[in-house]
């Protein structure tokens, strides 16, 4: 059955795949392999003559660490509070744009430009703007009688400026993404519920969430494994402080192999922060069937 | 929609709906606190980038002060500016045209031949996104010192490629999905090859979606922070640069925002000439 045009289409479909494919395994694959190679191992850039295989070692002595585990549970905590924070800022702004008829799209300019501006450079101006004696934070509370907050000073308060500085530049991602799949909706059936007699808030939490479904299912999974590894943010304004109060998975990877030069223990952190990623988001993104090629030749 | 002509029975259209529970004027006031908090950094610094030192630092900010150029010309005189500036451009540009280069083909593969393991690759693609960057980082800081990458621009462009490119394909897969398959097929017909069809068919009308996308891997890239930082030491990139300055001049906090100022306008001047593509590119294709 080989006839010359499926082998010529078979040629073509590997030669096309080829380029990407070998700087994929080249740049992505290969270094993961190597990373878990390393995570076996006792590597460091301290001393590293005295390479060695430790084998689960690295895996056992974070099990053990109390960092770890504080860094696991900031971790969570910080993804789950910053996403739900974004969706529903982001679904609701989205509901009310969809029924704006007024400069939507200068607004729409303004709810983009977060998502694009350099990080690092947002995320210095929030530091200057939180400064507790001199930042216009709390400034502005003074001004509406409230008491000046010391923003990245205490734990649970840098936390909570974390999510909501994360919240500042993200939300406009599931605004955005809501607000498409708003605007793709078929709404005859929200119109024959509403000739049903039901009211507004009923029929956009019975008709159009559920339609709305795979939009946000898309955008909560990107969300969550993005927010799962946040780095620049919480680097450039807390630095994993007070303390270790903010100090993340990514951030303790961060400085055990970049700062201590212990790449060995700093990749078995990488490793497991994988694990849990693949764990919480494959079977999620398996269900809805982002892969299938739509047309075929 | 906006029917005039409204039957008795004809139910309320869902934003007359709206507006019973929310007055018109609210929602638009919600609408433009949200954008007020969207835009308020950013004015921000701006305002900050104006100002005198005794009004950066004062203990009351001022809304209202008499503004100054100073700052700008201390920053672009200075050469520092220009030099991330300079050293982000060759980074952003190169990962940009070989990120494309590569990912393209690859994509056009994905989106219109059905073969053993399509959507497992497609899928694979995807996963380079859930590595942790320092999974990917360690081996790419040991390899890049023993191989003399390390500092260099082709070094800082292939971290960069390793990162956008399966941006790339995941996009450029849903632009040729986009596009009727009909077009190849007619060009099959008169006797083109698989390749041909990609090159001269399919790939001219696929030019919208290419400078999407090649506009959101500049920007990635531009913006990149963690790769920049560790895998370079003199080539320090604008991020970078922003970065050190914070620490350096803790207070100087005037010519601290004129450059983050300098160092956004390409941003913003993408934002504002191609909002439509990055609404796309941002919201990594779910928007079309």
């Amino acid at each position: 059955m080989t006839s010359p045009a499926a082998r010529e289409r078979r040629r073509f479909i590997a030669l096309m795949l080829m380029p990407a494919t070998v700087l994929l395994v080249g740049l992505t694959l290969v270094p993961f392999i190597v990373s878990v190679v390393f995570s076996f191992s006792n590597l460091s850039l301290v001393t590293p003559d005295d390479f060695a295989f430790i084998w689960f070692e690295n895996f056992g002595r974070m099990f053990e660490s109390a960092e770890f585990w504080n860094a696991l549970r900031i971790t969570v905590i910080f993804t789950i509070l910053a996403v739900a924070v974004q969706l529903v800022l982001g679904v609701g702004i989205a509901a009310l744009l969809h029924h704006e008829t007024r400069s939507v799209p200068l607004l729409r300019l303004i709810y983009l430009l977060p998502l694009a501006i350099t990080p690092v450079a947002a995320v210095f101006t929030f530091r200057i703007m939180l400064n507790p004696s001199l930042g216009v934070a709390n400034y502005l509370l003074k001004q509406v009688g409230l008491p000046p907050q010391d923003w990245l000073g205490t734990p649970g308060m840098a936390l909570a400026t974390l999510v909501a500085v994360d919240a500042w530049q993200w939300t406009p991602f599931i605004l955005l993404i809501a607000a498409g799949g708003l605007a793709a909706m078929d709404e005859e059936p929200l119109e024959a519920a509403q000739m049903d007699g039901a009211g507004p808030i009923t029929s956009f939490l019975h008709h159009s969430l559920p339609m709305l479904y795979p939009y946000l299912a898309v955008a909560v999974v990107f969300r969550s494994i993005d927010a799962f590894k946040t780095f620049d943010i919480i680097f450039v304004l807390t630095g994993g402080g007070p303390g270790v109060a903010t100090r993340t998975l990514n951030l303790l990877a961060y400085k055990q192999g970049i700062e201590f030069l212990s790449m060995g223990y700093a990749a078995a952190l990488a490793i497991v922060m994988l694990i849990i990623t693949i764990i919480a988001s494959q079977a999620f993104l398996r269900r809805i069937n982002l892969f299938r090629p739509k047309a075929a030749l | 929609m906006m029917d005039q002509e409204r039957r008795p029975l004809q139910p309320l259209h869902p934003a007359k709906q709206l507006r019973r529970v929310l007055a018109p004027w609210l929602r638009r006031l919600i609408l433009w606190i949200f954008a007020l908090w969207c835009l308020f950094p950013i004015y921000w610094l701006a305002t900050m980038s104006l100002k005198r030192q005794v009004d950066a630092i004062s203990r009351t900010p001022s809304f209202i002060f008499e503004p100054i150029w100073d700052n700008y010309i201390n920053v672009l005189s200075s050469g520092e500016v220009w030099r991330y500036f300079h050293n982000s451009l060759i980074v952003a540009c190169g990962t940009t045209a070989l990120a494309l280069l590569l990912g393209i083909p690859t994509a056009y593969v994905l989106a219109r031949y059905r073969f053993f393991g399509n959507a497992d690759y497609g899928f694979w693609i995807l996963s380079t996104r859930m590595t942790p960057p320092v999974a990917m980082l360690i081996p790419f800081f040991v390899v890049y010192v023993r191989t003399g990458l390390f500092d260099t621009y082709l070094g800082l462009i292939l971290a960069h490629v390793a990162i956008t490119i399966s941006i790339v394909v995941w996009l450029m897969k849903g632009f040729f999905e986009d596009l009727p398959s009909e077009m190849e097929e007619a060009a099959f017909m008169d006797g083109a090859t698989p390749f041909e069809a990609f090159r001269h068919i399919c790939l001219p009308v696929a030019l919208p979606g290419i400078a999407a996308v090649a506009i959101l891997t500049f920007l990635f890239s531009w913006n990149e922070f963690l790769f920049s930082l560790v895998l370079a030491d003199r080539i320090q990139t604008v991020p970078v640069g922003l970065y050190n300055f914070v620490g350096y001049q803790q207070i100087r906090w005037g010519e601290l925002s004129a450059s983050a100022v300098v160092m956004l306008a390409p941003v913003l001047l993408f934002v504002f000439v191609f909002q439509k593509q990055l609404v796309r590119g941002l919201t990594l294709g779910a928007i079309k």
